[in-house]
């Protein structure tokens, strides 16, 4: 289980957050995510084996664009 | 430790919230330009109905005028709502794109006498949508005003010394272990211990302590604080993402990314709010359809329906009063790490309080001593020091520092017996150091000192019998000062109502003078370290418990607690445990973090409320075709603007 912080543009929104939250939590893998439209940022807590890509797939479907993954 | 990837590293350092506002301004002067004049001819037409344009073309050229407005300064929510239909995540901007495109398009089935031509409106809605955004990010950049300035805090260069040479490097490639000169008025660039030079240096912007403090050689000083007076040369000790700022930096952001429990039910109801409305507008048009046979008109409530309802209201409230209050609170040293700690703050009836470093400075000191006959006191400060200093005990530091040898005893197989003292051996004897506890587990006799142990416990001390070859040696009285704004800040408490106690490991008599001291009339003494939380857990049967303790040793009992509070040292900061972090060690700050907590958490009630209010009062208004679309779109953007505005007023907020 890891934490990873991700960097999210073209948020402007409280839906936007909220769907960039939702399409997440699909991803599997993923146990929670929470997308802060104040500070543009995402907290995910995911399994080790959850790759950036499938992170870049779940913000980028929803219409937003991933520009940073920090994975502690 | 921490591995950052950039996808885009042309957007990393620019402030996210400025291009955004810029993007919003740049597309908000291009749409009034149109817009404007626009509504000019909208309003002569059909309310004075006087005719600027020619008649048979006035249609036409509003249709097209309100083209660019929609399409191309508008394009982007256009482009994101549309999307919206394909991928099903719907955004505000689905909502938006819809009642505009449709409005739009009336202005060319009008030409055919179908419909009434709401091109204009179009252009109106899109207008006042995009300016609602521009002032609301305006808003929303001033609810993160103080975590900005923390981001921007940081030195950008540093003066190294390079040899005997001092050259000028920026901030990033400063190492550990460099050396680096800070002058006069200049920031210390990263965190460190100073290896040369007195000064004093302002801390405030880190830890709201608006006095400056004296720094020695030896001393540890935090990147970002400035240097008042004299010339420091700093040994970088952490540099980058481990400073203190960085950490502090995180620590607010990361709350962000924690919810308040109240915004629970905005959430859901965030989370299929657009899909919601898109359905009702459907069923709205059809109703109004079915039984009028008016088009126009079932079109123009439809419309109104779907520009008027906006989920930002309700999705805004929390985050942004708590952006604010975490900003307020990180101006004062205030950390809160949860969001939810702060709707819990208010349930709060017990603040227990750990002595040691929370209610005194931490920083023991030897009061008394008592020798046994026969034994002098620099022999026994000799035993006890050279058995000691395997410590890092703060009890056992004051023994050492007071001793002040040059030379220890050897000491073999020391040990320490937590909560209750160590154990070493010199020579073939084993030596003994700790309370009345132990010696009387080890079975030593302590009946020639019983009086002077009464007495030191009841002086305040901490007694530490020294016991060498089954034999005391004498007694250490150890005492730990209280900070000097201890008692006024749990006397504020008292006022407040909230119930105070103390806990701590040392026996009851020292304890009880302590407490009163503080103005505690409640102890907990004799706990060790391991119980702590069991006690926490305890009192929680007679209320909410809030535990003030420092954030390494206490980290069991600041989670059993309903909310933690964590003491920091000033240079240190226990990130992992608390669910509010106070970096300056006051414990005024713990009446300010109630407080800032309890005004936060009503903001986002009142903020809730509004937000609720408005989509129950004004969807139906539109429903009912009582709203006009430009009156809608007008209140729509109104009611996120007044949230992220409210929020912002928690600023007058007195803490």
């Amino acid at each position: 289980m890891k934490k990873i912080k991700l960097k999210i543009e073209g948020m402007h929104c409280a839906s936007c957050a909220s769907n960039i939250e939702r399409s997440l939590k699909k991803t599997p893998g993923i146990k929670s995510a929470t997308v802060s439209l104040m500070t543009k940022k995402g907290f995910v807590e995911a399994e080790d084996s959850v790759k950036d890509e499938e992170l870049q797939k779940a913000v980028s479907r929803t219409g937003y664009k991933l520009t940073g993954i920090e994975r502690e | 430790m921490h591995d950052m990837k950039n996808m885009d590293e042309h957007h990393h350092d620019e402030p996210m919230e400025d291009s955004e506002i810029s993007s919003w301004k740049k597309k908000m002067k291009w749409s009034w330009i149109l817009a404007i004049p626009i509504a000019i001819i909208m309003l002569s037409e059909r309310i004075f109905g006087f005719m600027i344009l020619p008649e048979a073309y006035s249609s036409w050229i509003l249709l097209a005028m309100a083209f660019p407005v929609v399409f191309i300064f508008g394009w982007e929510t256009i482009k994101g709502g549309t999307r919206g239909f394909v991928s099903l995540y719907f955004n505000m901007d689905s909502l938006i794109a819809l009642g505009t495109i449709i409005a739009w398009l009336t202005g060319i089935f009008s030409q055919f006498g179908i419909v009434a031509d709401y091109s204009g409106v179009a252009a109106m809605i899109m207008a006042f949508f995009i300016t609602g955004k521009y002032v609301e990010a305006i808003a929303r950049g001033r609810a993160s005003q103080e975590i900005k300035k923390l981001l921007e805090l940081g030195a950008k260069n540093a003066r190294v010394l390079k040899g005997k040479e001092e050259i000028e490097i920026p901030i990033s490639e400063i190492k550990i272990g460099d050396v680096m000169i800070v002058k006069p008025g200049e920031k210390i660039p990263t965190d460190g211990i100073v290896v040369k030079g007195f000064s004093s240096v302002d801390e405030s912007m880190i830890t709201g302590e608006s006095l400056p403090t004296d720094k020695n050689v030896k001393d540890s000083v935090i990147g970002a604080t400035i240097n008042q007076d004299g010339i420091l040369y700093v040994k970088a000790t952490k540099v980058g993402r481990d400073t203190f700022l960085a950490h502090i930096i995180d620590l607010v952001e990361n709350a962000q990314g924690t919810k308040v429990p109240i915004q629970e039910l905005a959430d859901k109801i965030t989370g299929i709010f657009v899909p919601t409305i898109l359905i009702i507008s459907i069923i709205v048009f059809m109703n109004w359809f079915y039984f009028t046979s008016d088009l126009s008109r079932s079109l123009g409530i439809a419309i109104s329906v779907l520009v008027i309802a906006c989920p930002c209201a309700l999705g805004l409230a929390t985050p942004t009063a708590l952006m604010v209050g975490s900003g307020m609170g990180a101006k004062r040293g205030i950390l809160i790490r949860k969001g939810e700690a702060i709707q819990t703050m208010k349930e709060i009836k017990i603040v227990m309080f750990d002595k040691t470093g929370t209610i005194t400075k931490g920083k023991p000191e030897v009061r008394k001593i008592k020798t046994a006959k026969s034994v002098k006191e620099n022999y026994l400060l000799e035993i006890a020091a050279s058995i000691e200093k395997n410590s890092e005990h703060p009890i056992a530091r004051a023994i050492v520092e007071k001793a002040n040898l040059k030379k220890y005893k050897e000491v073999t197989g020391f040990k320490i017996l937590r909560g209750k003292g160590v154990e070493g051996y010199i020579g073939k004897k084993m030596v003994l150091i700790g309370n009345p506890l132990l010696m009387k587990e080890r079975k030593i006799s302590l009946k020639e000192f019983e009086e002077t142990v009464e007495s030191f416990e009841n002086s305040g001390c901490t007694t530490m019998i020294v016991s060498y070859g089954n034999e005391v040696l004498g007694i250490i009285g150890v005492a730990d000062a209280i900070k000097e704004d201890s008692l006024a800040a749990i006397s504020m408490l008292q006022v407040q109502g909230y119930r105070t106690m103390m806990i701590t490991g040392d026996n009851e008599r020292t304890a009880r003078t302590i407490a009163k001291e503080a103005g505690i009339s409640e102890v907990i003494a004799n706990v060790l370290p391991e119980d702590k939380a069991k006690k926490v857990e305890e009192m929680q049967k007679e209320g909410m418990v809030a535990f003030v303790g420092d954030g390494i040793n206490d980290a069991p009992a600041l989670k059993q607690s309903n909310v933690g509070i964590a003491m920091g040292s000033g240079t240190d900061i226990a990130i992992e445990s608390g669910d509010i972090v106070l970096v300056k060690g006051s414990l005024v700050g713990v009446v300010q973090a109630i407080n800032l907590s309890k005004k936060t958490f009503g903001k986002i009630k009142q903020n809730l409320f509004w937000a609720f209010a408005y989509n129950t009062i004004a969807i139906p208004l539109a429903v009912a075709g009582l709203l006009h679309p430009v009156i809608a779109e007008i209140a729509m953007a109104l009611s996120s603007i007044t949230v992220v505005t409210n929020a912002n007023l928690l600023r007058r907020a007195r803490i």
